[in-house]
């Protein structure tokens, strides 16, 4: 059973009355249980999309999204919601963190959207993961008292919070300078080797391939080698 | 973290856009507020002075409607007369029960013979009175006798002194009546008796004579018969008696039922322009905040929020802002309209009575509910569309 599985999947965006932007066209792909897999590609090549699409943040045009042998776009929001919020954790390339809330609340925030959620419990958790990331000094700062590589340790942490089994990376290191970009890649493999979650992760730089278990290269909404 | 405390993070997190919600809340509640305790400070005013004389009917001199009314809301002291003979022939109009007599009477302009300036004064016939005697009869178990008299909320005896002076008269004050929020508040009311004993001692003591026409009365109030119509009672006593103008219960203080609509209408006009300000000008900070916040929704979508929770945080966050600043708003409102009733009195030309503990609870309740309804009404299409968006499209933006 594939961890995430697209069958044939199309997202086509209406722009305006008269034109359409196909972002991803026809694509299958099957991503196995701790896995490592980076997607590769130019801007507007699709990744994005297709991380969209794997999250069930988009609806595809045609085809189907499985997650865990779970049809996506077959649940309500509110589970489709809770689905996202469990098994899956998310890694952006903008700052994501909510600036109104501490660095320990942001890693706790997704628990608060759980069924079973506790306070103590998920603050405790989330000091554990500052722990891991090397930010338990700052567990009361705010993000903007934090560098832009203090920030993304915090997000990766907040994306762990929930023990997900897929970690979803949108370009994480694209506003990173280059020694900040390999702590954070280092970050990802160690996060891999250590608890064996399956990872996708997008960037447009082809060096950080080799981060992986496997490669795919995506141009013009379709991927080239799988 | 639960949602209460998620939305008060976002609250502050935006100082600036909180604290202008904050104020529109604040505002909204407490000229709301201001409008009703004004009004019905009136209206209470006005039904508790009723109530107060008790009558079903007041006649007066022809043409001395406005200023009887005047005298009896306001505290204007003033001097009308009609024949005393005149009682007889109301009190003989088939379906009054009762008709007494009422002398109004004031006291001296800044004069040393008078501890009290222009204080309007009422004397009545305690044999057919039925306006100050049933509370006498309660409260002192008997009737006032020579030299006593009672005192309106604002009647008090001069510090140090036991008696208080009129037309170099002692009269001993024996009680209070219950606010009424009109004149009568600073009236004091004697028997006749009193009354022509101050009017002899002041030819002697006083820097001018107290002056009773012989023979004469203010007014008369009416009691009419159970069963019996008011309206043909009132026009019976016109017809049947020359020079007097019988007003009806539900008609008396027209002018200032006519002064209070217009002043409710004037209010409600301003009322309405704020409130729509206030509501547009929230709507529009919350579209704007929810814009601004747009990717922070999307990624709080991607992290497992539902619709339904993100469009509870804004509501939340509206809410909290609509409570606190209606609160404060309210707070003030009580309190500006506590301190200022004198001035608004004299300066509206209306009665005014604060509300009573209850009433004031009920009213403050329905503030709250008018900044919380408003507010969130406001922020309800925002958060409605922003809970809506597509949180990819979002993030990307």
């Amino acid at each position: 059973m594939s961890m995430i599985a697209l069958r044939d999947v199309t997202k086509t965006y209406q722009v305006s009355k008269e034109v359409a932007v196909t972002a991803v066209r026809g694509v299958s792909l099957n991503v196995e249980r701790g896995e490592f897999v980076i997607i590769t590609g130019r801007s507007g090549s699709g990744k994005t999309t297709l991380l969209n699409l794997a999250a069930g943040l988009v609806k595809p045009t045609s085809g189907e999204v499985r997650l865990a042998d779970v049809n996506l776009w077959s649940l309500s929001d509110r589970e489709q919601s809770l689905l996202r919020n469990q098994k899956i954790g998310f890694v952006f390339q903008f700052p994501s963190l909510l600036p109104s809330l501490t660095v320990l609340e942001n890693v706790a925030l997704p628990t608060m959207f759980a069924t079973n959620h506790k306070n103590r419990d998920a603050y405790e958790r989330a000091a554990r993961l500052l722990e891991v990331v090397g930010l338990s000094d700052k567990l009361s700062a705010y993000p903007r008292q934090l560098s832009a590589g203090q920030q993304q340790r915090v997000v990766v942490a907040r994306a762990l919070i929930s023990q997900p089994q897929v970690l979803l990376a949108d370009e994480p290191t694209s506003n990173l300078d280059e020694q900040t970009e390999q702590e954070i890649m280092n970050l990802f493999r160690d996060i891999h080797g250590q608890t064996g979650i399956t990872i996708i992760l997008v960037t447009h730089t082809s060096q950080l391939v080799a981060y992986g278990t496997r490669a795919i290269a995506m141009a013009n909404g379709a991927i080239l080698d799988a | 973290m639960n949602l209460g405390q998620f939305a008060w993070s976002n609250i502050k997190g935006s100082a600036f856009r909180s604290w202008v919600v904050f104020l529109c809340a604040m505002i909204v509640a407490g000229f709301s507020l201001s409008t009703v305790l004004i009004i019905r400070g009136a209206q209470d005013s006005l039904r508790l002075a009723l109530d107060r004389l008790g009558a079903d009917i007041i006649v007066v001199p022809e043409g001395a409607e406005t200023k009887v009314e005047s005298a009896l809301l306001m505290g204007k002291p003033v001097k009308v007369w009609m024949p005393q003979e005149n009682l007889g022939k109301i009190a003989r109009v088939p379906g009054v029960a009762v008709a007494s007599p009422q002398l109004y009477l004031s006291s001296l302009s800044n004069a040393s013979c008078c501890a009290v300036s222009d204080m309007f004064m009422v004397a009545f016939d305690p044999k057919t009175d039925f306006t100050v005697e049933p509370w006498l009869k309660h409260k002192l178990g008997h009737e006032l006798r020579l030299g006593e008299a009672v005192g309106g909320s604002y009647v008090f005896t001069p510090e140090g002194e036991e008696n208080i002076k009129l037309y170099g008269y002692f009269i001993t004050l024996k009680g209070n009546l219950a606010p009424t929020g009109t004149g009568l508040d600073q009236t004091m009311f004697m028997t006749f008796e009193t009354a022509q004993d101050i009017a002899r001692i002041s030819k002697t003591r006083a820097e001018k004579p107290l002056e009773i026409p012989p023979n004469s009365m203010s007014a008369a109030l009416v009691k009419v018969q159970p069963g019996a119509d008011t309206r043909s009672v009132a026009l019976d006593i016109m017809q049947q008696v020359p020079g007097v103008t019988p007003i009806e219960s539900p008609d008396m203080f027209q002018t200032f039922r006519q002064q209070i609509t217009g002043l409710l209408r004037g209010m409600l006009v301003i009322l309405s322009i704020t409130l729509l300000l206030s509501l547009v000008l929230i709507g529009l900070i919350f579209s704007m905040a929810a814009n601004e916040r747009r990717r922070e929704i999307g990624v709080l979508r991607a992290l497992g929020a539902t619709r339904g929770f993100v469009f509870q945080s804004i509501l939340a966050e509206a809410a909290l802002l609509a409570v606190d600043g209606g609160a404060v708003g309210i707070g003030l409102a009580c309190l500006a309209t506590y301190l200022f009733r004198d001035l608004l009195m004299r300066s509206l030309g209306i009665p005014f009575l604060f509300p009573s503990l209850p009433s004031l609870v009920t009213l403050v309740g329905g503030g709250l509910v008018v900044a919380l309804g408003g507010v969130t009404l406001a922020a309800f299409i925002p958060a409605y569309r922003v809970s809506r968006q597509d949180p990819a499209l979002a993030m990307r933006e």
